[in-house]
């Protein structure tokens, strides 16, 4: 199973009891490039993040992650995956709870590490509190911290800023380029039209197929629109 | 204050549970369970007629005493030489060791002593089976009485019997219950989809659950130990070793159902729930409060299944006994124990799926 993508999806199908959450989902991620997975809530977003995660296996269709199975990826310690919400154990501390994740994904030099990315997340100075006593906004970006320590080649992250403020969304995604400029490929989900122009690529997503693909500027273009968000409308009702 | 405010948070409060079928089912199944199981323990329990050996070879009275001792209904009658009854009863094949001393007319009792209840019945049911076959026989004056104690002794409370298996209770208890609440916490905060998108593999997922909540049930036991021995001045004979592993493996099955258990509840109430149910057919049915021989026919197959069953025979064996961990029955309780832990382990390995949703 090869591919020249950092991710492969064609044709994947997954139902939860009645509900089909993917129908037949096509999307390719090219290694390196920030992807935007971009539709509003219950479109699937989050069902086609977990697939890759090796969290949910999709009753159709092919994935590949990193040249091979999404479990394979995930063993090899390859995808770092940051869920939706800042998923801590609270009566740890900062840096006892990314000195576990490092060892669950047998992190070398790992104080280095975790120093580093606590700097990443800007939060080196609260490396010793008790995670129940931080902000949510601390928390999101402890989690952050936890997905980057063991320097993952795929970044799965599923709604990264929500509850993040304005001036730390913007610290994010400065963090989000670098890591992207630094070879890492990222999938980015979100709700946030605003975010979208950020990614190097955008997938829009709704009822669990992908309506569009393209860079903000082209998505806008097709649908003939003045922004993004109204090239998603249109492009919906094209649907 | 307001009644349609009150009526409102009882009105949520119902609403609720409406959908919570599985909290609605435990609130009535554990009390009918629980029920059952006291009219069946208190109401079919037997009293067992307590197994005498005589010891031929030290009986020195005459033959018609022997016989009409061994036929009383009080006491179930045997014959054997000393040696061999002393060793049916430290093997727990008998409850008592008899033998007569003609000249100095005394009867001599050698109780098994471990259970202190059971102590005075067999001592009264002994004599009294003895005093019947001699005035059977026209003899009105019965011989001087010496009650001697194989296990325990005159200053062996409930508290020495009751102590190793609040030992093995209180380790299942709360092991159980911090095992159940902490996994599915980890379901519930999303910890455990995190820890899924890692290298981490089930089975070492529950290793280590097993490993983290065996250290504090082996610190847990120091204290219940130390606590019981010092404050309380429990008896206690056999070797801390030897108990610690007892309490190990019981814990293995103890942490296993804790995490089974979390995956059939969906919070921290239905969990919370299963206790009656996991729990209390252990407090009835494994030796805790009735001795197991004692249970009604139908519930010792169920004793049997139970791994405080086992923990508590281990630990009255070992802590009134003073059996080591070469004994055939503690070696054979331990095997038992951990065969449960592993069986347990597997199922809680297969109960954490790596799929979330």
């Amino acid at each position: 199973m090869t591919t020249d993508f950092a991710v492969d999806a064609q044709g994947l199908r997954k139902k939860f009891g009645a509900i089909e959450a993917l129908r037949g989902l096509d999307l390719r991620i090219r290694p390196g490039e920030i992807y935007g997975l971009l539709g509003p809530n219950g479109s699937g977003k989050t069902t086609f993040i977990r697939c890759v995660a090796g969290l949910l296996r999709p009753e159709a269709g092919t994935l590949t992650v990193l040249g091979g199975a999404p479990r394979a990826a995930v063993s090899a310690g390859r995808v770092g995956y940051m869920t939706q919400a800042p998923a801590l154990y609270g009566e740890l501390s900062v840096y006892e709870n990314l000195r576990f994740f490092a060892a669950l994904q047998s992190v070398p030099h790992r104080d280095d590490r975790i120093e580093e990315a606590l700097r990443t997340v800007d939060l080196l100075d609260r490396r010793h509190s008790v995670v129940n006593t931080l902000s949510g906004g601390m928390r999101t970006r402890v989690s952050l911290a936890a997905t980057l320590l063991h320097r993952p080649s795929l970044l799965l992250l599923d709604e990264p800023t929500v509850g993040v403020d304005p001036l730390l969304r913007q610290e994010f995604w400065s963090h989000f380029r670098k890591l992207a400029s630094s070879g890492i490929t990222m999938l980015v989900s979100s709700h946030v039209m605003d975010e979208a122009s950020r990614c190097d690529r955008l997938g829009l997503i709704r009822g669990g197929v992908v309506l569009a693909e393209g860079s903000a500027s082209e998505l806008v273009s097709r649908a003939g629109t003045r922004d993004l968000e109204s090239a998603f409308l249109a492009l919906a009702e094209a649907r | 204050m307001d009644p349609h405010r009150v009526r409102a948070v009882a009105k949520r409060i119902v609403l609720g549970f409406r959908r919570d079928h599985r909290s609605l089912g435990l609130l009535f199944a554990a009390p009918i369970l629980v029920l059952s199981l006291v009219g069946a323990v208190w109401g079919g329990a037997t009293e067992r007629v307590p197994i005498v050996v005589l010891a031929t070879d030290r009986f020195s009275g005459p033959p018609a005493v022997i016989d009409r001792f061994l036929a009383a209904d009080a006491i179930q009658g045997r014959r054997a030489t000393f040696d061999e009854g002393t060793r049916q009863l430290r093997d727990g094949e008998a409850d008592a060791l008899v033998w007569l001393d003609s000249p100095s007319a005394t009867l001599h009792i050698v109780i098994e002593g471990s259970d202190p209840l059971a102590s005075g019945t067999i001592g009264g049911a002994i004599q009294r089976a003895f005093t019947n076959g001699l005035a059977a026989l026209g003899q009105l004056s019965g011989p001087k009485v010496v009650i001697e104690q194989l296990y325990g002794g005159s200053d062996y409370s409930l508290l020495d019997y009751l102590a190793p298996v609040l030992i093995a209770f209180f380790a299942f208890f709360f092991i159980f219950l911090l095992s159940a609440v902490s996994f599915l916490r980890e379901r519930t905060t999303g910890t455990l989809e995190r820890l899924m998108a890692t290298p981490l593999r089930r089975g070492e997922l529950v290793l280590g659950y097993l490993a983290g909540f065996s250290f504090f049930a082996l610190l847990q036991a120091i204290v219940i130990l130390l606590f019981t021995v010092f404050v309380l001045q429990v008896h206690y004979r056999g070797s801390l070793a030897t108990i610690f592993i007892v309490e190990g493996v019981l814990v293995v099955g103890a942490v296993s159902l804790g995490l089974l258990v979390s995956a059939a509840a969906r919070n921290e109430l239905q969990a919370v729930q299963f206790v009656p149910i996991v729990l209390l057919p252990q407090v009835f049915l494994s030796g805790l409060l009735i001795p197991v021989d004692q249970l009604p026919d139908y519930l010792r197959p169920v004793a049997a299944m139970l791994p405080l069953t086992y923990a508590n025979e281990a630990l009255r064996a070992v802590m009134i006994r003073g059996y080591e961990l070469a004994d055939p029955l503690v070696l054979r309780d331990i095997g038992i124990l951990l065969a449960f832990g592993l069986v347990m382990a597997a199922g809680a390995v297969a109960s954490i799926r790596r799929e979330v949703a």
